[in-house]
């Protein structure tokens, strides 16, 4: 009796991490981006360290204990080098999330505009203007720069939507570092906007907020290491 | 037997937890999120197929490389996946409006205008020095 359960929990257990990897391998393929391809190797590294664990625990192949710690050695070194060197050429596969999963995931990336989407983007921007419009009629002065003020409330998601033509989108998604020109997207979003011109023309001086502080800080300190300007 | 038994269904919490990794992967929606799902089994996965081997083969030697591998996991694991999302965040691959607060954004204005300050102060120097 004991047997058939204990044979039970093991085919289960196997089925599981199997099925695992077969769904991290779809996201490996699919991802749009690279890091997304990351993160889902680390899934089925560690579906395999599972399993490698779960094949010592029931026939006693201690020996390959060694191997799990190479396993996760190889996961760290793979994420760290891959997101350490991943740039912004690289960025996604184009129009693979487009009606791919849901209109949860495949709406708006802010990162290259989807050259795809165009088709169906626009019955959908329209529809969103107008339930954004009367919104923003029915909210009083202070309350709608109130949810403005939250980083992105629920009109920041419309506004991002609705205000960018398809046209923009198409001229942005051949290159996304060239967002050099700011007249030519309009107003995104309040406070991703002097940082993603501020990326896009690759140097710090001639973006966003400069004569805030200038007095008291004198020294060469950046917080932000080099990482921005690559 | 009955160790048999729970050390299997050790095994089988990892699988599930595996799965639940790999089932955030498909259906969540941006980078963030999918990093949220995908760091299930690689700590309390592998914790439990660890407490599974060290029921079965409860030696020194095992336990302490498990203690090992344990330990380098909890170690490494929140290093790779913060440097993932930093590279995201960097690259945009994350989507803003799923964004309640951001709050990285803040620090990085005010990074950015320490440093145009200090351009412009290095500049207006090295004029001074010439003149």
């Amino acid at each position: 009796m004991s047997q058939i359960v204990l044979d039970t929990l093991v085919v289960m257990a196997s089925v599981l991490l199997a099925s695992s990897a077969i769904i991290a391998l779809y996201r490996i393929v699919r991802g749009p981006s690279i890091l997304d391809r990351m993160i889902a190797t680390d899934v089925v590294l560690a579906s395999i360290m599972c399993g490698l664990g779960g094949f010592m625990a029931l026939s006693g192949r201690t020996d390959l204990l060694p191997v799990l710690i190479v396993l996760a050695m190889l996961g760290f070194v793979g994420s760290v080098s891959v997101s350490r060197y991943v740039s912004k050429s690289d960025s996604m596969t184009p129009g693979a999330e487009v009606g791919s999963l849901s209109d949860f995931s495949s709406s708006d990336w802010h990162m290259p505009k989807e050259s795809a989407d165009g088709a169906e983007g626009h019955s959908d921007t329209e529809t969103r203007q107008q339930a954004q419009s009367s919104v923003g009629e029915e909210w009083p002065d202070d309350v709608a720069r109130g949810i403005s003020d939250v980083a992105d409330g629920p009109d920041a998601i419309t506004v991002q939507e609705d205000e960018e033509p398809v046209t923009v989108g198409l001229d942005q998604g051949t290159d996304p570092g060239a967002v050099a020109d700011p007249s030519a997207e309009p107003s995104v979003d309040p406070d991703a906007d002097p940082e993603a011109q501020g990326e896009g023309l690759g140097t710090g001086p001639d973006s966003g907020p400069e004569d805030s502080d200038d007095g008291e800080r004198t020294g060469p300190e950046t917080d932000d290491d080099e990482g921005g300007r690559r | 037997m009955i160790l048999d038994i729970i050390s299997a269904v050790l095994i089988l919490l990892g699988g599930v937890l595996s799965l639940a990794a790999a089932l955030g992967l498909l259906r969540f929606g941006d980078l963030l999120s999918r990093m949220h799902a995908s760091a299930k089994p690689q700590i309390l996965g592998l914790l439990m197929v660890a407490v599974a081997i060290a029921i079965q083969y409860p030696a020194w030697s095992t336990v302490t490389t498990l203690a090992i591998v344990i330990s380098f996991q909890l170690v490494t694991i929140p290093v790779a996946t913060h440097m993932v999302g930093r590279a995201g965040y960097r690259t945009k691959h994350l989507r803003r409006s799923m964004l309640y607060r951001d709050e990285l954004a803040e620090a990085v204005d005010r990074a950015e205008a320490r440093e145009a300050a200090w351009e412009r102060r290095k500049g207006i120097g090295t004029d001074h020095n010439d003149g």
